[in-house]
């Protein structure tokens, strides 16, 4: 468990690590926190010439809000949004993930964008950005360009970043009043990565459900948009029934692997049982934060 | 994780000894809180060597080839060792059965019998360039067909995981104790239970490692391993070919962790050969990948088909076990196993007779090896699954029924139908204890008020026997040809010119505080403070016999020794005060190292005048009396010494602690995650040395069986690859998964001990699996679900006992 030899390079800016990238592209990963990739380097499973650490680039570390975004820059520790009253104001389901993300230490050196480009299905925030059609901003010799969530993740571990790009900032847009987001996961130990999650944020409009988002981990090689449930559920009140339908409408679309942790029909069946709870936890917290404005 | 519980405020029962059963400090804790540890791989002798290893992706393959010259070629590889050069100058590694045709060795030489299995071993300057060195050793392999499936393996026609064996099963024993026919035929209902106790081990943090220096000048081996291996330097010696005075083990290394499984004995002739071969040091520390696919520590792997008959009134007549266990590919010290818990094969029950069945099969998996109470820990489980189902089916209380079956506190000592006697025990006051300490009635409350949230809730009660004081009889059971009766420890008393004491052992612990056991004892038997007592380790050339600390045993044997050395030191102590006060050895007392005669207490010596009169004062010792203070005391383990009866009767372990275990276990209905709410725990290890280290035995233990109950596996694919690559996979319990723990002591001193003490390293491990269990199986057949006999009890598990049962649950809570 040593990694192979690499060359190690500390860029000081992103225009550094962009040219170091074109410079070595194929050959070169970009460390950005390292909980994923320093266990892939010693298992040999990864095995780059050259590593480009982003960690002494102060500029992507930044969090910030616009007028109708939250914009995260890709070295934003974990731990860092999970604390900022920004995130949880403005990305509610973005601040419901991050406690279900591992353990605290991991959280610590966790980055934001290095789990959005690492893109396990199985990780939490791969599906926060999908549900909130997060917009991902990639930086690199040709300059930048913005790619929707839906074009981001494009396999298991795979996105549409580019050898000689780099993601610098994911931009949300700010959640509306009203909104409430729950993040449901179950593994098989605490801070494991989840057998099954779901990712819900609902805003509420006069006790009728609205702009439904809802995403699941770990059923597909994506993580799993669930329009037909949003679909279903947008304009109505989240009703036992309604609820039921939506989670067999997801049993009925979705297409879970099995393996030693659980089988394909435990996966199939419990997002549908998360779902409803995701959906009713944001609904409980949409009509409270309604509750509260009032 | 814990708190104190009431029974901590309470006052301490009060004991006749001084230091022993006493809070104490724990003398190892401050090396090991601080980093002060010093494990073998803080050990690097000047040139040392770094060993990485080539291992087979096959389950079942012939090597017909290897090349290794790229890697030879690579700058700062040194060496690269085949299995085949391996073989031809060292012995196969041993087998505890008559199987010669299972060769065992460190690198595999024709075959490789499981992916993982060690092939060739690269030899660098840095463990980075071995790996790199490794990757570049090219294996030509032709594969063979391999069985996975244990009961598969012992069909005829199965493929052979040792053609020349002709069969994969390597053993097969049948006993019957007792009058099993006619306890049968009375029986008014037999329940059965077939049960899965699933491949698991203990994981230590620590991997195996060793450093190996030959010293070609003193024709001598220096060994440093972490190793808890009864005969590591024999064997080391035997397979390397080299006199047992040539090779020297140190025992003064911490070892990060074992309850049994650090072995190492391939690995330890790997790094000996290559250090000879080479004339430098050599180290191997394995890493977690090699020690995981490769490292021949997995624990149990069996199939249990159990039956129990009883009357009407739910009165245990007679027990049948039949177990299959999945030795992996190399069976060596493992099927030994299934002859232990033939000491407590009725469990703490009075059962009449018992039938017992046991057949070890091996298979294409790395190699299982002792763990934890070497077999006991999945019979305990088995045999309590099968209680519970008694409970299920006629309708009886588990806890009543239990009470109804115990051996009672005045029966002891009891001899069990397959020979051998418990020594001391009283299950129902302990059992009372862990219900006390519960309040069962409002633990009863609260699952149903959490049942009637809409939750599933269950309570599992378990009980179990722990056997200590270890010895190897069950080598004689299994294998009638091999005939040792005893399993000795010893002691070094040595009492310097300054009066000051230091004890001597010659074993290596693995977290079992022995210098706080060792010293507190001593204390105790010399009536001298423990905190001014050293302990030191010897190494295996200037030590004396010691077996290891396997089996519980080493409160109870190394005790004996202890007590012996303390005796002889006492007795020489006294002698020289009695020549020197005028009086008669007989005349005298000792009292806390000073000897006073006891018809006049006015006249009495001091420690510090008779050390000196030993050391100096040639013209005060009696005559014909050695000089210094120094005794060597070796002890039998208690009550052994007999071979077994063609039947399997014997007297296997000398003392049975005893514990009951009560647990809450609460399941989310939508997806069968399973949480435990509180645990309770009442044990008795008769005389507790040191209550804090107790305390931490049966917490760690508990634990361990959590992880066993609920997370922990060692799962192979059907074509044989691990599935479990990292603790990503094999999972731990980690101080999430493990809920607060309260625990209460009862004291049932044995009578063959030296103060009363018995074993306390396994009994979490033996009672929590079942407890857990029972807990899950309580909430699920409420539900109208079938129970789960299999573990590790996983959530789609629960979800599909439920599903199966026609509880669906969709959404809600």
């Amino acid at each position: 468990m040593k990694p192979v030899d690499f060359e190690l390079h500390r860029p000081a800016t992103t225009d550094e690590a962009i040219a170091l990238l074109a410079e070595h592209a194929a050959e070169a990963k970009v460390l950005a926190g390292g909980q994923s990739l320093l266990p892939l380097l010693n298992f040999r499973l990864a095995r780059p010439d050259h590593l480009i650490d982003l960690g002494r680039i102060a500029g992507l570390a930044q969090l910030r809000r616009t007028q109708d975004e939250l914009v995260v820059g890709a070295m934003v520790r974990q731990a860092q949004a999970e604390r900022s009253p920004a995130v949880a104001a403005h990305a509610p389901l973005l601040a419901a993930a991050f406690p279900n993300i591992a353990h605290p230490p991991i959280r610590n050196r966790g980055t934001v964008g290095g789990s959005l480009a690492h893109a396990d299905p199985a990780a939490e925030l791969p599906a926060v950005a999908r549900a909130l059609d997060a917009v991902f901003v990639a930086a690199g010799p040709r300059g930048r360009r913005e790619i929707t969530s839906r074009d981001f993740f494009r396999a298991n571990l795979m996105t549409d970043l580019e050898a000689d790009e780099l993601l610098v900032e994911i931009r949300f847009s700010r959640a509306a009043p009203h909104t409430g987001a729950d993040f449901q996961e179950v593994g098989r130990r605490r801070g494991d990565f989840a057998l099954v999650g779901a990712a819900a944020q609902v805003t509420v409009d006069d006790g009728l459900l609205s702009d439904v988002r809802i995403c699941l981990t770990g059923v597909a090689q994506t993580p799993h948009r669930a329009v037909e449930a949003e679909d279903l559920l947008t304009g109505h009140a989240p009703d036992p029934a309604l609820l039921a339908r939506a989670a067999d409408a997801i049993r009925d679309t979705i297409d879970p692997s099995g393996d030693l942790h659980a089988t394909a029909g435990y996966r199939r069946d419990v997002a549908g049982v998360l779902m409803t709870r995701a959906v009713t936890g944001a609904h409980r917290r949409a009509t409270e934060t309604a509750a509260e404005a009032a | 994780m814990t708190e104190p519980t009431e029974q901590d405020a309470a006052p301490r029962p009060e004991t006749p000894y001084r230091w022993v059963s006493k809070p104490g400090r724990i003398r190892e804790d401050r090396r090991f809180v601080t980093g002060q540890g010093r494990y073998v791989a803080d050990i690097t002798p000047p040139g040392t060597l770094h060993v990485g290893l080539v291992t087979s992706p096959y389950a079942h393959a012939r090597i017909t080839g290897v090349d290794a010259s790229e890697a030879l070629a690579l700058d700062g590889v040194v060496a690269v060792l085949t299995g085949a050069e391996l073989a031809k100058d060292t012995d196969p590694l041993r087998q505890y059965l008559a199987v010669p045709e299972v060769q065992w060795r460190p690198l595999a030489a024709e075959e490789t019998r499981y992916a993982g299995e060690w092939v060739a071993a690269v030899v660098a300057e840095s463990r980075a360039v071995a790996e790199d060195g490794a990757e570049r050793v090219f294996v030509d392999y032709e594969t063979l067909p391999a069985v996975l499936d244990p009961e598969v393996a012992a069909q005829p026609g199965a493929p052979l995981v040792h053609p020349d064996h002709g069969t994969n099963v390597m053993a097969h024993r049948e006993f019957r104790w007792g009058d099993v026919d006619g306890d049968l035929a009375q029986a008014a209902g037999t329940s059965r239970v077939r049960s899965r106790w699933n491949r698991n081990s203990t994981v230590p943090l620590e991997t195996f490692g060793v450093v190996a220096a030959w010293d070609r000048g003193r024709d001598l081996l220096d060994v440093w391993a972490s190793i808890q291996m009864p005969q590591f330097p024999e064997q080391l010696a035997h397979a390397l070919r080299i006199p047992t005075n040539q090779v020297r083990v140190h025992f003064d290394v911490d070892v990060g962790g074992s309850y049994g499984v650090k072995r190492g004995i391939k690995h330890g002739v790997l790094a000996g050969y290559l250090s000879r071969m080479l004339d430098a040091p050599v180290k191997l520390i394995e890493d977690r990948a090699e020690n995981m696919h490769g490292g021949d520590f997995h624990g149990p792997d069996r199939i249990f088909d159990v039956e129990l008959a009883y009357t009407a009134e739910g009165i245990f007549t007679s027990i049948r076990i039949d177990v299959i266990d999945d030795e992996g590919a190399y069976p060596g010290r493992s099927p030994l196993q299934l002859a232990k818990p033939i000491g407590a094969i009725v469990g703490p029950y009075r059962i009449p007779s018992a039938a017992y069945n046991a057949t070890a099969v091996v298979t294409n998996k790395t190699g299982q090896v002792a763990v934890r109470g070497f077999g006991q820990a999945p019979t305990n489980y088995a045999i309590e699954a099968a209680v519970d189902a008694v409970a299920r089916d006629l309708g009886i209380d588990r806890v009543e029924l239990r009470r109804r079956n115990f051996i009672q506190p005045e029966e002891f000592p009891y001899r069990i139908p397959s020979g051998t006697e418990y020594d001391s025990g009283d299950y129902p006051a302990v059992l009372d204890k862990a219900i006390a300490l519960a309040d069962l009635a409002a633990l009863e409350a609260r699952r149903d008020e959490l049942r009637a949230e809409g939750r599933l809730a269950g309570i599992g009660v378990a009980t179990c026997l722990e056997p200590g004081g270890g010895n190897a009889i069950f080598e004689n059971i299994m294998n009638p040809a091999n005939d040792k009766t005893t399993f000795p420890e010893a002691c070094r008393l040595r009492v310097d010119g300054d009066g000051e004491i230091t004890a001597i052992i010659s074993i290596s612990s693995a977290g079992q505080s022995h210098d706080t056991m060792v010293s507190t004892l001593v204390g105790e038997e010399l009536g001298r403070d423990p905190e001014t007592i050293a302990v030191i380790r010897a190494d295996s050339l200037t030590g004396m016999p010691s077996q290891s600390p396997v089996g519980s045993r080493m409160t109870i044997v190394l005790g004996q020794a202890i007590r012996g050395a303390a005796d002889e030191l006492k007795a020489k102590v006294r002698a020289i005060a009695a020549h020197n006060l005028g009086a008669t050895p007989e005349e005298v007392g000792y009292e806390g190292g000073d000897v006073v005669v006891r018809s006049d207490p006015a006249r009495r010596l001091g420690w510090r005048d008779i050390v000196a009169i030993a050391h100096r004062k040639q013209h005060l010792m009696p005559p014909r009396t050695q000089p210094g203070l120094e005794v060597v005391h070796v002890a039998h383990t208690p009550r052994s010494g007999g071979l077994a009866q063609p039947d399997g009767t014997v007297q296997l372990y000398p003392c049975y602690s005893f514990e009951a275990h009560v647990v809450l276990a609460v399941i989310d209905p939508g997806t069968g995650a399973i949480d435990l709410d509180r645990y309770y725990i009442a044990h008795d290890c008769g005389t507790v040395i040191n209550p804090d280290v107790v305390r931490g035995m049966v917490y760690g233990g508990t634990a361990h069986g959590i992880g066993v109950a609920l997370y922990e596996q060692f799962a192979y694919s059907p074509e044989g690859q691990p599935l479990t690559q990292s603790f990503m996979d094999y999972l731990l319990p980690s101080a999430h998964e493990v809920p607060q723990i309260a625990d209460t002591e009862h004291c049932t001193p044995s009578p063959f001990t030296s103060l009363g003490q018995k074993g306390a390293g396994e009994a979490g491990y033996m009672g929590a699996p079942a407890a857990v269990a029972g807990a899950v199986n309580d909430a699920l057949t409420a539900q109208g679900a079938a129970p789960i006999h299999a573990l590790p009890i996983k959530p789609s598990d629960v979800w599909s006992a439920l599903r199966a049962a026609g509880n669906e649950e969709r959404g809600g809570k």
